[in-house]
């Protein structure tokens, strides 16, 4: 406990305090919700309070991250497939280019500028944002 | 044929991004709904199906790696896993057009950070 100013009293209680470890769940907690509720993203909210909340290195964080969503999207799709049933033949093709996709990827992730990228798909991301919010 | 060769560039361009740190998970997903017109519901369902097996093994490459900060995954998937049940269970049982908005809100907030991102990284 850190020692208080003498002359003022306070009432602490243990339950409160903010430790490293109400961090981590509170941040789990943000990027489940979003997860659950947008069928994807979680990981826009969980690296960033993350990587500020527990100091972890960047690469570190990126993989923890991945960890961390990995349950929640094992369980929101059980849930959004048995709500949704989507037809094999739609889901297919998606799979497989995502794994193609994955793969390339990760073959040829040291050699990208990404920055560039960033900024293109961060701009389509805010377009997308106004046409829901207006359509 | 067509049917399904827009799908599959669509999610090949998206898996590339993603994997390289761009995009996130909800690139696909504004994808699939507003340009090759997958209802909102389908397409979440898909967009999560989507990320289990690039992060799959990508997760394997990462443990072997040593990556993963074992107690800081301990400590959020579990109350994320469950925040996360609750969230899908409520997604599914209010009506779709209710999310739309919060979703754009959002989407407007990753577009933000992505910006930044990119402003602040060194690559």
């Amino acid at each position: 406990m850190p020692s208080r100013p003498a002359g003022r009293r306070y009432i602490v209680w243990e339950g409160c305090a903010v430790t490293d470890k109400r961090k981590s769940q509170t941040a789990g907690i943000a990027g489940g919700v979003i997860n659950g509720l947008f069928g994807g993203g979680g990981g826009m909210v969980l690296l960033p309070l993350l990587s500020k909340w527990r100091k972890l290195e960047a690469r570190s964080s990126f993989a923890t991250c991945v960890a961390i969503i990995f349950p929640m999207c094992c369980v929101s799709t059980a849930v959004y497939l048995w709500e949704v049933r989507p037809a094999l033949s739609t889901v297919l093709p998606y799979l497989a280019g995502g794994v193609a996709g994955g793969l390339i990827g990760g073959l040829t992730f040291e050699k990208v500028p990404v920055r560039f990228l960033k900024v293109i798909f961060g701009l389509f991301l805010l377009y997308g944002g106004v046409r829901y919010l207006l359509w | 044929m067509v049917a399904w060769v827009a799908p599959c560039l669509f999610a090949l361009a998206t898996g590339v991004l993603s994997s390289w740190g761009v995009g996130g998970g909800t690139l696909l997903l504004v994808c699939m709904n507003l340009f090759l017109g997958v209802e909102h519901r389908e397409a979440q369902a898909i967009n999560l199906l989507f990320f289990l097996p690039t992060a799959g093994i990508s997760l394997f490459f990462h443990r072997k790696n040593g990556f993963l900060d074992k107690e800081v995954w301990r400590q959020a998937a579990i109350p994320g896993t469950i925040a996360s049940l609750a969230g899908a269970l409520l997604a599914t049982a209010v009506d779709v057009s209710l999310l739309r908005r919060p979703f754009g809100v959002f989407l407007l907030y990753s577009g933000a950070s992505m910006l930044l991102s990119a402003r602040k990284g060194a690559r």
